[in-house]
C-alpha cells in the first residue's frame, strides 16, 4: 500500500522477494512487480536501497525491510538516485514529480 | 599427389584468414565508434548527464546477472571478515546467565530450546547470538548484526587480558 502522506496513496504495489539460498547471511532480492515513478526505483522495479546491498544484517527481518521501503516511498533519495531524470525533477520541481508519481500511481497500481 | 596440407591446411588457413580479417575489421570499427562517442561526450562539461546515458547504455550490453555477479565478487573482495581466531575467542555465555525468552536475533530460534545451547556474546555491545550463526556472518563481515558496531576495533583489549589471566593461573593455580 502506498504511505498516506505520500503521491503513491491509495495504490498497491506489488513486489517480488526472492531468497537466496544463503539467507539471511545474504540479503534478499526484492523488487517492484507494479511500475513506479521514484528516483531510487527503476523501469526494472529494482530498488536502491541500501539495506539490500552492503547494509545488509541477518538481524533484519522481511517487515523491517518492507517498512525500509515504505519510508523510502515517503522520503525518497535524490542524492542516490537510480533514476537520475526523476531525481532531476524531485530536486527542481516538486510539484511535478508528486504529479507524476500520483499519475502513474492511479495509472499502474489502482 | 597432394597431402593433407594442400588438400585441406592452405584452404583452411585462407579461409579461416579471411574470418579473422573481416572480426578485426569490424572489432576496429567498433572501437573507433566508440572511442568516438567516448571523445565527443567526456570533452564536454556540458555533457555530464549525457556521459551517464553513454554508460548506462553500455551496461545494458552486459547481462544483469553478469553484472551482479560482478558485483558480488568486488563486495567479497571488499569485505574481509574477522579471522577465525576472534571468532573462537568470543565469550560464551552459561546456561544459567540466559532468560528464559531470549532468542538469537539471527535464526529467532529462543536459545533454551536447546538443551546444551552454544552462545557468544560479543565484545563491547554484549550482544548475543547462537555461535552457529553468528560465525558465518562474521567470517564475511565485522560488525554486530543488531547495533553494526565493529565489533573488531575492541580486540585487542579484550584478547590480551584475557590471555593473562589464563598465563597466571597456569603458573600458581
Amino acid at each position: 500500500m502506498g504511505p498516506p502522506d505520500s503521491p503513491y496513496a491509495g495504490g498497491v504495489f506489488f513486489l517480488s522477494i526472492h531468497f537466496p539460498t544463503d539467507y539471511p547471511f545474504k540479503p534478499p532480492k526484492i523488487a517492484f512487480t507494479t511500475k513506479i515513478y521514484h528516483p531510487n526505483i527503476n523501469a526494472n522495479g529494482n530498488i536502491c536501497l541500501d539495506i539490500l546491498k552492503d547494509q545488509w544484517s541477518p538481524a533484519l527481518t522481511i517487515s523491517k525491510v518492507l517498512l525500509s521501503i515504505c519510508s523510502l516511498l515517503t522520503d525518497a533519495n535524490p542524492d542516490d538516485p537510480l533514476v537520475p531524470e526523476i531525481a532531476h525533477i524531485y530536486k527542481t520541481d516538486r510539484a511535478k514529480y508528486e504529479a507524476t508519481a500520483r499519475e502513474w500511481t492511479k495509472k499502474y497500481a489502482v | 599427389m597432394s597431402n593433407y596440407q594442400e588438400e585441406h591446411g592452405i584452404q583452411d588457413d585462407a579461409v579461416s584468414r579471411t574470418a579473422t580479417d573481416d572480426n578485426e575489421a569490424t572489432r576496429q570499427d567498433i572501437r573507433t565508434q566508440l572511442r568516438e562517442i567516448f571523445r565527443l561526450y567526456s570533452s564536454d562539461e556540458d555533457h555530464q548527464e549525457d556521459n551517464t546515458t553513454l554508460l548506462e547504455l553500455l551496461s545494458q550490453l552486459i547481462p544483469e546477472s553478469l553484472q551482479e555477479e560482478w558485483l558480488e565478487q568486488l563486495d567479497q573482495h571488499d569485505k574481509k571478515g574477522c579471522p577465525e581466531s576472534f571468532i573462537d575467542s568470543l565469550p560464551r555465555v552459561s546456561k544459567r546467565n540466559l532468560s528464559s525468552t531470549s532468542a538469537c536475533s539471527i535464526c529467532f530460534s529462543v536459545f533454551l530450546e536447546d538443551d546444551y545451547p552454544l552462545v557468544v556474546e560479543l565484545p563491547h555491545c554484549d550482544h548475543r547470538f547462537d555461535l552457529e550463526c553468528i560465525s558465518i556472518w562474521l567470517s564475511k563481515s565485522t560488525t554486530c548484526p543488531l547495533c553494526r558496531d565493529d565489533v573488531m576495533s575492541h580486540k585487542v583489549k579484550i584478547d590480551s587480558s584475557k590471555a593473562e589471566l589464563e598465563e597466571d593461573w597456569g603458573m600458581y593455580g
